[in-house]
């Protein structure tokens, strides 16, 4: 016991390392299996960057639609981000975290497209926003928004 | 026309790697070049603060020497420290001090098991040390370590190193951000910078014996002070001082001195000399 009140700083440290290490690795595992198991659902739903639809006859209705994610990272993803720091290269950590906000984000858009009736989303755009604000020391965390214009033929048809 | 937007490939926009692995490279490399940094820069930085002129040492001392004897001491504690300031002139006759280098004693009345010697020559002894010392020659050793310290710039040196590399990891640490990462780096950085090491220990033993046995015509008191220190050690906790944990094992310090003695052909023993009345408790 004295030798955890004399290394405090230590136990504390390595407390969040390992909290930051288990419980970060076992959200982002559960939230790809999330992910994969959405992504098949909402196939239906087809998305495209081009900012017209590629068989554009008919006359379309259209909406924004809009899906949007903040997340955060954990203290072991941090801690070995700062050492990357020091040498460069890929950070493996944040890939991860940033790959499952881009598709999380683009899931939540379709969700919003499928409520409202529509399976077609052109002009899609990826905008993402550091909301740590570069304050030093901050737990790196990041907004992504996806958006685009959903499309269905119009029943009114001109 | 049939469209359908296809599952992402899972192995080309991140890593499925195990993070583990990432974290024990990086903090292996990390951790092992800073080790490596922190041993060559405090090692260079050492070396240099030796090998600048004393009156540097002196000038900066100056400023601490305030602090170093607190509050004027009372008469006898003068008395006793004019006592041990003559000792330790008879002996620096005998050690080649640097140009301009004059040693001082100070004297704490408080019952700590320690002495130690500090920038521009100054050396404390405490109550506790000087109440277990037998005679003159013990104490003379005492004294004679500490003052061979100074002549071979043994503070000097600790300073440099610990400036050194305390700029080098605040340069670190601040150039990451003061990030967790930043704070283990400054904490294990710190581990390294012990005050002596032993091998300065052995060096300054073995100059203080050359002067004690040019003082005294043999080294009798060296082994004696050795097994005051190691019967203290032994003893009480409250006697487990910094001089015992940073100084090698009393009982190879005694081997020490005695093959020094055969080697150099020093008598081990002889007569002793009593201690001056006013340091006798």
């Amino acid at each position: 016991m004295d030798f955890l009140l004399d290394y405090f700083e230590w136990a504390l440290f390595l407390f969040l390392l390992a909290l930051g290490f288990f419980a970060g690795r076992f959200l982002e595992r559960r939230h790809y299996r999330s992910i994969r198991q959405r992504e098949k659902k909402l196939a239906k739903v087809l998305t495209f960057a081009t900012r017209f639809p590629p068989n554009l006859v008919d006359p379309q209705d259209c909406r924004l639609v809009s899906g949007c994610v903040v997340i955060s990272s954990d203290y072991f993803k941090q801690f070995v981000a700062s050492l990357r720091n020091l040498v460069g290269g890929r950070f493996r950590g944040y890939e991860t975290l940033l790959d499952r906000a881009r598709r999380e984000a683009i899931l939540r858009m379709k969700e919003d497209a499928r409520r409202a009736g529509y399976y077609l989303i052109v002009n899609v755009k990826i905008e993402n926003t550091s909301i740590a604000g570069g304050r030093q020391g901050a737990m790196p965390s990041f907004e992504l928004f996806a958006y685009g214009t959903a499309l269905k033929p119009s029943k009114h048809a001109v | 026309m049939q469209f359908e937007n296809r599952a992402p490939d899972e192995h080309v926009n991140y890593s499925i790697e195990h993070p583990l692995k990432e974290f024990a490279w990086l903090v292996g490399g990390v951790l092992g070049s800073l080790l490596i940094l922190t041993l060559l820069v405090g090692f260079f930085a050492g070396e240099l603060a030796a090998r600048l002129p004393y009156r540097y040492e002196k000038a900066l001392a100056g400023e601490m020497a305030g602090q170093l004897v607190g509050k004027t001491p009372d008469p006898r504690s003068a008395a006793i420290e004019q006592e041990l300031n003559r000792l330790a002139a008879r002996i620096a006759a005998h050690l080649p001090l640097p140009e301009g280098m004059q040693v001082t004693v100070h004297y704490q009345d408080t019952p700590e098991l320690n002495a130690f010697a500090t920038l521009g020559a100054n050396i404390v002894i405490y109550q506790g040390l000087l109440a277990r010392m037998p005679d003159e020659n013990t104490l003379a050793m005492v004294l004679a370590h500490e003052m061979a310290h100074a002549q071979l710039r043994h503070p000097a040196r600790s300073l440099g190193r610990g400036v050194a590399v305390g700029i080098m990891l605040s340069a670190l640490n601040s150039g990451m951000g003061r990030s967790a990462a930043g704070g283990a780096l400054s904490t294990t950085g710190g581990i390294s910078l012990l005050k002596f090491s032993r091998d300065q220990e052995r060096e300054a033993d073995a100059a203080a014996l050359a002067a004690i046995a040019a003082l005294y015509q043999h080294v009798g008191g060296a082994q004696d002070l050795f097994r005051v220190l190691e019967s203290a050690g032994a003893g009480s906790e409250d006697l487990r001082v910094s001089m015992l944990s940073t100084h090698p094992l009393s009982h190879e310090r005694i081997d020490h001195v005695a093959a020094l003695a055969r080697e150099r052909g020093w008598a081990a023993d002889g007569a002793r000399t009593p201690l001056p009345a006013i340091l006798i408790h």
